[in-house]
């Protein structure tokens, strides 16, 4: 019965979307109907593609509550959940499987899409196209969740019991991690449904690029944080002392979000300058076919990971449709190119059109050197084994972490120097000299740093030229801010607090800018301390002995057993002291093994602003209580990748907050935009 | 049309002159040879790993002396031993097949010092970077051991996934 309700929810969420995607194309394309008609059409249109989203929170809605019931008739519910699971973890088996976490995907779609179709009045000449763009996109995902991967399948054979989520899953942030990441993907599609729908309707002026900056802010915000919490996820659940391999599923999450920066900086130009706007379609395009493209290899396991993922037979339509999209909006793109022409031209190298197009490039070509080797072994595999080149032995290559950071180090070492360099710059034309003044002392305090940094011993010539630009940038950045408070102090004869909080007011996207730079630059510090200088020792220890590494020593105090609903844990105990032998503290890592027989090893460690000192309880089942495996794990600055990621999103919350100003702009751009079209 | 606003005169006013031109080309152009010269680099200094399943392995086991090499297989159960050496050191071994029905073909795999994943049981996926040791047995870089992480995906049953 639930079963049934919440497939007919799912069908008519996708007969809804086709409804409205039909009869917007009859609205906008069939020249023969009535003014009145049409615009029966497109509210009929429109508000049926707006009801997608409820339709799709009640199947939702459904298949929890079957979760929570232990409603094992259907075949989802069943291998996502047992008995024994915690209420909570029903709830978040949701999206702990193939079928659930699709149609998570649909309801975030549908909430992002019938956000825009109703907030979005005053783009309306625009609405229809979009609509149609976005239900081409729902169509094929409620398709998924409808047949192939539907939640509501049910189950072949009658079960008192479920499989269990899996131990990973069972974490806090594994709650918030999956959604954050789906919320970023689909977010991504808003955008480009604005920008087809004005590509389409010819409406070139720079208004729809404000609204699209605007979506592609909220959905950028939103990858954002699924990255750095499934980071922060998998340093405090998988027990490695890490949190980024260069896996294909990191990657091709990564993959938008680094097209998505290089569109919000490149569509400052064309709101200022006029400039770039087929490279800002063309980066939006991107965006949202590489979001397509993320959810295809995650969805079909086409390459190998260490995520495991359902190897189901949806790789065809998927590649069907992702090619459709990208001929679609290829095809648009070029149609349109002639009338999106530059208002101006670049006139200096040192500029501020300049540093953001250095900016791009430099994002773009990590951005391919990354699809390039997430897609190394499949390339290689099919050159290797066509007929066209037959004299080469049939086989498939992969890159490793340690190719992809060779790579990639100095890209992103040359994005952090610009990060500092470019905020300096002017419109139109910066001097050197300008720039030499402006840089001089940040460079030599820079240096002074790195200088240090040698004498201390550090050797890695890497670390020391990455902390080198990484305080440079810093230092630059952190000017800026205080020479806009300073110009408010002597001007308007505010305090320094007053000055630099009415920076933010006044110039919110500016400044929380700088801000999200400012993370970025802490984050850098971060990862090049765990890069650089990650130390781990591994020791068997009998109760009292001690093992070092760097400046701590541990004792190895025990190991206690404790048992719970679906739980049993073993516990160990170490004691921490430094070099002076002065007890710092006790950890517990500890392993817990649930009722399905799997694992789950958590670390503890103990975190200060220099390093964590990281500890995992190694082999416990095959040992007794007086003595253990420990592995130790010194990760240097680690929590400067953390702090550096609230940073971060607190600067993408300010630069995202809607702005007064840029409202009042748009809607006058809105304005002249359409007076233009309608007198064409 | 916002190209409207502006007119013929204004744009070739604010056209570069053709030498800049050259400068932009140049420096792109030098951008390029760059990221393509650092990408290549990185190619050849970490190197590819070559992929193969369990029987790929054993075909090819001759030729793979000190190559980089990822092997996939699914983990046998009963053949996982976690041995503490001594103090310092420990082993862990385990044997990968490409099919769990039909195990003819296996490879025993050595991890020295490595903690025991969680993962790694019955029925698991094992992903191991490393070299080719004695016939039939393939030594796991350290860091190189990876079980499939059964994040939100159920894993079908089926061949591993090269």
């Amino acid at each position: 019965m639930f079963a049934d309700l919440g497939n007919a929810s799912v069908y008519l969420a996708l007969v809804a979307t086709l409804y409205s995607v039909v009869v917007m194309g009859v609205a906008q394309w069939v020249p023969a109907i009535q003014p009145s008609t049409k615009a029966k059409l497109v509210s009929s249109g429109r508000n049926a593609a707006i009801a997608v989203f409820p339709l799709i929170v009640l199947s939702c809605v459904i298949l929890t509550l079957a979760l929570v019931n232990d409603d094992y008739s259907i075949n989802y519910v069943r291998q996502v959940t047992s008995r024994a699971t915690p209420i909570q973890f029903k709830i978040t088996a949701l999206w702990g499987g193939q079928a659930g976490s699709l149609l998570l995907w649909n309801l975030f779609l549908a909430g992002f899409l019938a956000a825009a179709w109703i907030s979005k009045s005053e783009e309306r000449d625009l609405i229809p196209y979009a609509v149609i763009i976005g239900g081409l996109t729902q169509t094929y995902f409620l398709y998924l969740s409808a047949f192939p991967e539907n939640p509501f399948a049910p189950a072949a054979s009658v079960a008192l019991d479920g499989n269990g989520l899996s131990p990973l899953l069972r974490h806090p942030l594994m709650i918030i991690h999956p959604p954050m990441l789906y919320l970023g993907y689909t977010g991504f599609v808003v955008p480009y449904c604005f920008a087809m729908a004005a590509l389409l309707a010819g409406r070139l002026d720079d208004s729809w690029i404000r609204t699209t900056r605007r979506w592609t802010l909220t959905a950028w915000l939103f990858l954002s944080l699924g990255l750095i919490l499934g980071g922060r996820w998998a340093y405090d659940v998988l027990g490695w002392g890490g949190y980024w391999e260069w896996d294909p599923v990191e990657n091709v999450a990564f993959i938008p979000w680094l097209t998505g920066t290089a569109f919000l900086h490149s569509v400052m130009i064309q709101e200022k300058r006029g400039m770039f706007k087929v490279w800002n379609v063309i980066l939006i395009l991107t965006t949202y076919l590489t979001v397509i493209y993320g959810t295809f290899i995650v969805r079909t396991g086409l390459l190998a990971s260490v995520h495991a993922f359902a190897q189901s037979d949806i790789q065809w339509g998927f590649l069907v449709f992702v090619g459709f999209m990208l001929l679609f909006s290829i095809g648009v793109a070029v149609w349109r190119a002639p009338e999106l022409r530059s208002e101006n031209y670049l006139e200096s190298l040192l500029s501020r059109e300049a540093a953001f197009l250095a900016n791009n490039f430099i994002i773009l070509a990590i951005t391919v050197i990354i699809f390039l080797f997430t897609n190394f072994a499949l390339v290689s595999e099919w050159i290797t084994c066509s007929a066209l080149f037959s004299s080469f032995d049939c086989q498939s290559y992969g890159v490793g972490p340690d190719t992809y950071n060779a790579a990639l180090g100095p890209l992103f070492a040359a994005l952090l120097l610009l990060m500092g360099v470019a905020p300096m710059t002017m419109w139109y034309k910066t001097s050197i000299q300008r720039l030499g003044s402006q840089s001089l002392w940040p460079a030599v305090a820079a240096t002074v740093f790195a200088i240090a940094l040698v004498i201390g011993g550090m050797r890695q010539i890497g670390a020391v030229i990455g902390l080198w630009v990484v305080a440079f940038s810093l230092l630059l950045t952190l000017l800026e801010y205080v020479k806009g408070a300073q110009a408010r102090v002597k001007s308007k004869q505010e305090g320094w607090l007053t000055a630099l909080g009415k920076l933010f007011q006044r110039n919110q996207r500016r400044y929380g800018g700088y801000f999200i730079h400012l993370g970025v630059l802490v984050m850098a510090a971060g990862i090049i301390g765990t890069e650089f200088f990650q130390a781990e020792h591994q020791v068997f220890l009998n109760v009292g002995d001690r093992a070092t590494l760097g400046d701590y020593t541990i004792e190895y105090l025990g190991t206690s057993f404790t048992q719970s609903e679906d739980t049993n844990s073993a516990i160990g105990s170490v004691a921490v002291y430094d070099q002076d032998g002065t007890f710092l503290t006790n950890l517990q890592p500890h392993t817990d093994i649930f009722d399905n027989g799997q694992g789950m090893t958590i670390p503890d460690a103990r975190s200060t602003i220099a390093e964590d000192f990281y500890v995992i309880l190694v082999n416990w089942e095959n040992i007794s209580a007086t003595s253990a495996t420990i592995r130790m794990y010194l990760n240097p600055l680690i929590q400067w990748v953390w702090s550096g990621g609230v940073i971060f999103i607190i600067g993408t919350l300010i630069a995202a907050w809607p702005d007064e100003m840029d409202e009042k702009i748009a809607a006058a751009e809105r304005r002249v935009a359409l007076a233009t079209v309608n007198n064409r | 049309m916002a190209d409207s606003t502006w007119t013929r005169n204004e744009r070739e006013l604010l056209q570069p002159a053709p030498r800049k031109k050259w400068q932009f080309l140049l420096a792109a152009a030098l951008l390029v040879v760059a990221v393509v010269f650092v990408a290549f680099n990185a190619l050849n200094a970490g190197g590819t790993q070559l992929y193969l399943t369990v029987e790929e392995y054993l075909e090819k086991e001759p030729e793979l002396a000190d190559r980089d090499v990822r092997i996939a297989g699914w983990v046998v159960g009963d053949s996982i031993e976690y041995t503490q050496i001594d103090a310092e050191n420990s082993m862990l071994t385990f044997d990968v097949v490409d099919d769990l029905a039909n195990p003819t073909q296996r490879i025993k795999v050595y991890a020295k010092n490595e903690p025991k994943p969680d993962l790694l049981q019955h029925e698991a996926q094992a992903l191991v970077e490393g070299r080719a040791g004695a016939p039939g047995e393939f030594v796991s870089n350290p860091g190189g051991l990876l079980l499939k992480c059964p994040t939100r995906y159920e894993e079908a049953d089926g061949e591993p996934s090269y």
